[in-house]
């Protein structure tokens, strides 16, 4: 059965999505792990269905200045993806790559930046190619978009995007630890309705 | 204390005589203040949408429906379109849409909309801090009808 909805999915339709998520996640870890020569873990994800205001809060103070990548699914998914980077997940990742103490979201060089974009890509690509793999649906991504931002800015784009026909948005979410430090990061899945049918038909879920 | 009144996205909130109706990091949305001096009488409206679809019901979701509903509840407190100062913020580009899915300029979109939505109510725009590309927080003081900017790395900015 189609849903029209978010609200709709059972738990069935939830669990897999967590799946995916741990799946994506896992393997987007492996790869930055590889990069950063860390061990770095994945904590279990969590598929949330919220309203614009809790969505926006999500992650904390919205004026809270963070690095993001995002990325757009087209194809059998359509969607987008955003991984957000806090200041003291971006300081581990400059002390691990350039052995710098931290970096300075107000005065980035070029170097830093390309660092922080490489690091999303790699995490977003990997989290994609295994999420495509898993449930055979095929995924273009447009070419990553890098920026430093208030966080409740930043995600006021994907808001925007999957708010054009819902007053809802699901995301499914996941956050790295690295070396055993938990480090405030956050990746984010959000697809659109229609494509979580086309999921859940890949996948044999039948639901209700 | 000055209350503080948080306005949250796709909402819209109206005070007056004292306090500030403050709407934190506006990215593609808008930011648009409404102040009536005589009556200091103010609404933030933050709108994330150019055009309502279909029969969406939440209205202060998009410029074209979220505009005239603010203006007619002014009216009803007894605010007049010919005293209304308006501002607007926000409207930035935050990322580089080029996807098929995507929407374009969202934020370009949205400050075209709620241009061309005000103009139908015969108001003008009094003062403006749109696009580039970096989200604002921007505050309407009802006390004063002041309205400001602040975004990161940049000092706060009177409209």
């Amino acid at each position: 059965m189609a849903i029209q909805k978010y609200e709709e999915m059972g738990d069935l339709a939830i669990d897999m999505l967590k799946e995916i998520g741990s799946i994506g996640g896992g393997n987007a870890a492996t790869a930055l792990s590889s990069m950063l020569n860390a061990k770095v873990n994945m904590a279990l994800p969590e598929v949330k269905i919220l309203g614009f205001n809790a969505a926006l809060n999500l992650l904390g103070d919205p004026e809270e200045l963070v690095a993001a990548i995002f990325v757009e699914m087209s194809g059998e998914l359509n969607g987008v993806m955003l991984f957000i980077l806090t200041k003291e997940f971006s300081d581990e990742i400059v002390q691990k790559m350039l052995g710098k103490p931290s970096i300075d979201f107000m005065e980035m060089d070029e170097i830093d930046t390309s660092v922080l974009t490489e690091i999303g890509n790699i995490v977003i690509s990997s989290y994609i190619t295994a999420m495509s793999s898993l449930s055979n649906v095929e995924v273009e991504l447009s070419v990553p978009q890098f920026t430093v931002n208030m966080q409740g800015g930043i995600m006021s784009v994907p808001i925007a995007i999957m708010g054009q026909h819902s007053d809802r948005i699901m995301m499914i979410t996941g956050k790295f630890k690295i070396d055993g430090k938990a480090l405030n990061s956050n990746m984010l899945l959000l697809p659109d309705v229609e494509s979580l049918n086309v999921l859940m038909k890949k996948l044999g879920v039948i639901d209700g | 204390m000055i209350k503080k009144i948080s306005v949250g996205i796709a909402d819209m909130k109206i005070t007056r005589q004292e306090g500030i109706l403050i709407t934190y990091a506006l990215g593609s949305c808008i930011g648009i203040s409404f102040y009536d001096p005589m009556i200091k009488l103010g609404a933030l409206l933050h709108i994330m949408l150019p055009q309502k679809q279909g029969t969406d019901a939440n209205v202060f979701k998009f410029a074209d429906s979220g505009i005239p509903e603010t203006l007619r509840k002014l009216q009803a407190f007894g605010a007049t379109k010919s005293r209304m100062v308006c501002k607007i913020a926000g409207g930035a580009k935050m990322f580089e849409m080029k996807g098929p899915g995507g929407l374009g300029n969202i934020g370009e979109r949205n400050a075209q909309m709620v241009k061309m939505a005000l103009m139908k109510e015969g108001i003008r725009v009094m003062g403006e801090d749109t696009g580039a590309n970096y989200a604002r927080t921007m505050l309407l003081d009802v006390g004063t009808g002041k309205v400001s900017v602040r975004s990161a790395g940049k000092p706060e900015k009177f409209l």
